[in-house]
């Protein structure tokens, strides 16, 4: 028998007393196991938080709202200056157009009133809700849209045309995300007369993916149909914004643009280039407070899991330390007895390591056995006693999409934000603890770490036992 | 083979010093059993721990096959305990959670014996002293104290050393199983030439040993 083995069968000595500091010590280490597994989740979607939700600038004309007001528009090349900064992954150009249907009277607001971005379609617009209790004068209807009691003239509701130059973000329509039900999406980088269709629009005017329209005067082919999943989208057309900048007249120039930075801390310096850039003619606004927000209970659940974390560490470290303690003291005699036989100090303190090494593994193995089953359980109550902190109860992304009918650029922005807040209330709902073997492997690493720091102070008091204390107390 | 001159060891106190081995001078040669006896506090089990190297004398010198002990290193202390000398405690002092062979094979395992040589002389010395096989797989706590004393005496002669110090070997057993470790000792001292010295307070044991040292207040008095 070595001294590696007899520090093994040392360490089952007192099976009650070694039960019971395996026992307590699983506890401890199935408990920091849980809090790193938290920590490691959380931060994980903290990081993918910063870097999807929130990281958003909005670029618009100064003193604009919807379509009315601003000064002159952007142009392709603000887009490509403002995609070759630093920290800036993607730039969404957005051009927006109104179409009325040919032979109804133009809605007659906004800044494109005279413009060539107003223009006449063969498309007519779904209907809106008509409230029941009308006043009875075709000239003065009342209408709820989208839950907004508006009056109104007879006019035709005008079809809303965004051009864009990438399809990967369709938040200009206050969409996160969209599906094509039927045909196929087009290359937004062509000028080609071509466009998708909202569903709503579609169904309105019996149009299938390959089907025509007019507008501008002339052929457009419809691609695909989307489903964007909010009444205002799908009332709409999407084009690419190179064919929207031909058929309006308006070559190069762009309404706004939408630009994603590589995480939300780089925001502000993005932003404070924007504006040096592009100057007064723009407002430049961004997210991050927005998106600070739906952080906020991660961060909170981050802190508690870290100083649990911690404390655990070190509840293990001083259980350890303290049974090692006790057992050299309790074997004094018997360490004086092997000093006096002919062992060294190094083995002697070798086979208290084993043990304590023995002792550590053991509980780690069950720690982590019960870090497994209950890693998500209470990452559940950590959310659950951190979401009530901050709540947004209004939904911002239908309030934008109402504001999206009226104000095209304010609603785009409360969907974007109220999109990035709802998406990160609902990431918290889905975030899963995994412990994968990383984790494992760490717990492990601690184990060893927690049973050697243990055992140093027991193997200080090892050296310091001198066998001629062995004879003395005969 | 042992020469011990001058020996004394001092422990102080706050307020004064005690000589516990003072000036103490005599030879033992190989082969032989010999006893220290003396009141207790008179100084005996310090002087054993002395010859064992458990403790530094104060001065004085103690010279083992004309190696002089109080020159020697930590590292070579160690090796002095693990090949020169071998202990009999008072309450045996075996490892309870291992059976006697284990005990026994212990030393020898510090020596760096290959296990199975270890096992095969572990079960040699125990049947010597008469711990027969069915018993050799025992723990401690399963043997009586005459036969732990045994198991405590095999452990000793484990690395065949020249030296035995036996610590009172016969103070917790009754006056027969006494005489039968005492007789054991003396038999291996002859057949193994191995030098025993006994620290004893019974005059009697001390009549049948081949020479007896009396101790004092610190004192060789005889």
């Amino acid at each position: 028998m070595g001294v590696v083995q007899r520090g093994v069968k040392n360490a089952f000595r007192n099976g009650v007393r070694s039960l019971s500091v395996i026992f307590i010590l699983a506890i401890s280490v199935s408990m920091a196991l849980v809090m790193l597994t938290a920590l490691k989740a959380v931060s994980e979607k903290i990081n993918n938080i910063k870097s999807s939700v929130g990281n958003i600038i909005t670029v618009t004309l100064a003193g604009m709202r919807g379509f009315e007001g601003g000064g002159t528009l952007l142009n392709n090349e603000d887009a490509d200056a403002i995609k070759s900064m630093d920290h800036v992954r993607n730039v969404l150009a957005i051009l927006n157009a109104r179409l009325t249907t040919i032979g109804t009277e133009s809605p007659g607001f906004g800044r494109n009133e005279n413009s060539n971005l107003n223009a006449q379609t063969s498309l007519s617009a779904p209907p809106i809700q008509q409230k029941s209790e009308t006043s009875g004068s075709t000239s003065n209807r009342h209408f709820v849209i989208n839950g907004q009691e508006v009056t109104g003239r007879n006019f035709s509701m005008p079809i809303t045309v965004v051009g864009l130059n990438n399809l990967s973000n369709l938040s200009a329509l206050n969409a996160s995300s969209y599906s094509v039900s039927s045909g196929v999406e087009f290359d937004p980088a062509t000028n080609e007369n071509i466009a998708m269709l909202g569903k709503d629009l579609a169904s309105q005017n019996n149009i299938f993916a390959d089907g025509t329209f007019t507008a501008y005067g002339q052929t457009i082919t419809v691609s695909g149909i989307f489903d964007a999943g909010n009444v205002f989208a799908n009332a709409s057309i999407v084009m690419p914004i190179k064919t929207l900048q031909n058929l309006s007249g308006e070559a190069e120039q762009i309404n706004s643009l939408i630009v994603t930075a590589d995480s939300i801390d780089s925001l502000p310096a993005v932003q404070n280039a924007i504006k040096d850039k592009l100057g007064e003619n723009v407002d430049v606004t961004n997210s991050e407070q927005s998106s600070q927000n739906a952080i906020s209970p991660l961060e909170n659940i981050k802190t508690i899991s870290f100083y649990s974390l911690i404390g655990s560490l070190v509840a293990g470290a001083i259980i350890i330390f303290l049974t090692m303690v006790m057992i050299v003291r309790e074997r004094r005699r018997e360490i004086g007895v092997l000093k006096a036989i002919g062992s060294s100090n190094i083995g002697i303190m070798t086979m208290f390591t084993v043990e304590s090494l023995v002792l550590t593994i053991t509980s780690s193995i069950l720690g982590i056995v019960a870090g497994v089953l209950f890693s998500n359980p209470v990452l559940k109550i950590l959310i659950s006693s951190s979401e009530s902190a901050p709540t947004n109860n209004f939904s911002a992304e239908k309030l934008g999409q109402g504001m999206g009918r009226f104000g095209q650029g304010a609603g785009q922005m409360m969907a974007r934000f109220g999109g990035g807040i709802e998406n990160a209330r609902n990431s918290l709902q889905n975030l899963h603890a995994i412990i994968g073997w990383d984790i494992i492997l760490y717990g492990l690493g601690a184990a060893v770490i927690i049973a050697i720091a243990g055992s140093a102070v027991s193997s200080f008091v090892i050296v310091k036992i001198r066998p001629a204390e062995v004879m003395r107390q005969e | 083979m042992l020469k011990v001159i001058n020996l004394s060891k001092d422990f102080k106190t706050e307020d004064n010093t005690i000589n516990a081995v003072s000036n103490v001078s005599f030879e033992v040669g190989d082969g032989v059993f010999s006893t220290i006896i003396g009141k207790s506090g008179s100084g005996k089990s310090t002087l054993l721990s002395l010859l064992g190297a458990l403790d530094n004398p104060s001065s004085g010198n103690i010279m083992v096959d004309d190696q002089e002990i109080s020159k020697m290193s930590d590292q070579q202390l160690i090796k002095y305990r693990r090949d020169k000398i071998g202990f009999v405690f008072q309450n045996y002092n075996l490892i309870p959670n291992l059976s006697a062979l284990e005990n026994v094979m212990i030393p020898m395992e510090f020596a760096g014996v290959k296990l199975s040589t270890r096992k095969d002389r572990a079960s040699k010395l125990l049947s010597q002293v008469g711990i027969t096989n069915d018993k050799q797989e025992r723990k401690p706590g399963r043997l009586s104290g005459g036969e732990q004393q045994r198991v405590a005496i095999a452990r000793a002669l484990a690395n065949k050393p020249k030296l035995i110090l036996a610590d009172e070997p016969t103070g917790n057993l009754d006056s027969a199983t006494g005489k039968i470790i005492i007789d054991l000792l003396k038999k291996l001292s002859k057949s193994e030439n191995t030098t025993i010295i006994a620290v004893t307070h019974d005059e009697g044991i001390a009549a049948t040993a081949d020479s007896t040292f009396k101790l004092k207040d610190g004192k060789l008095i005889k």
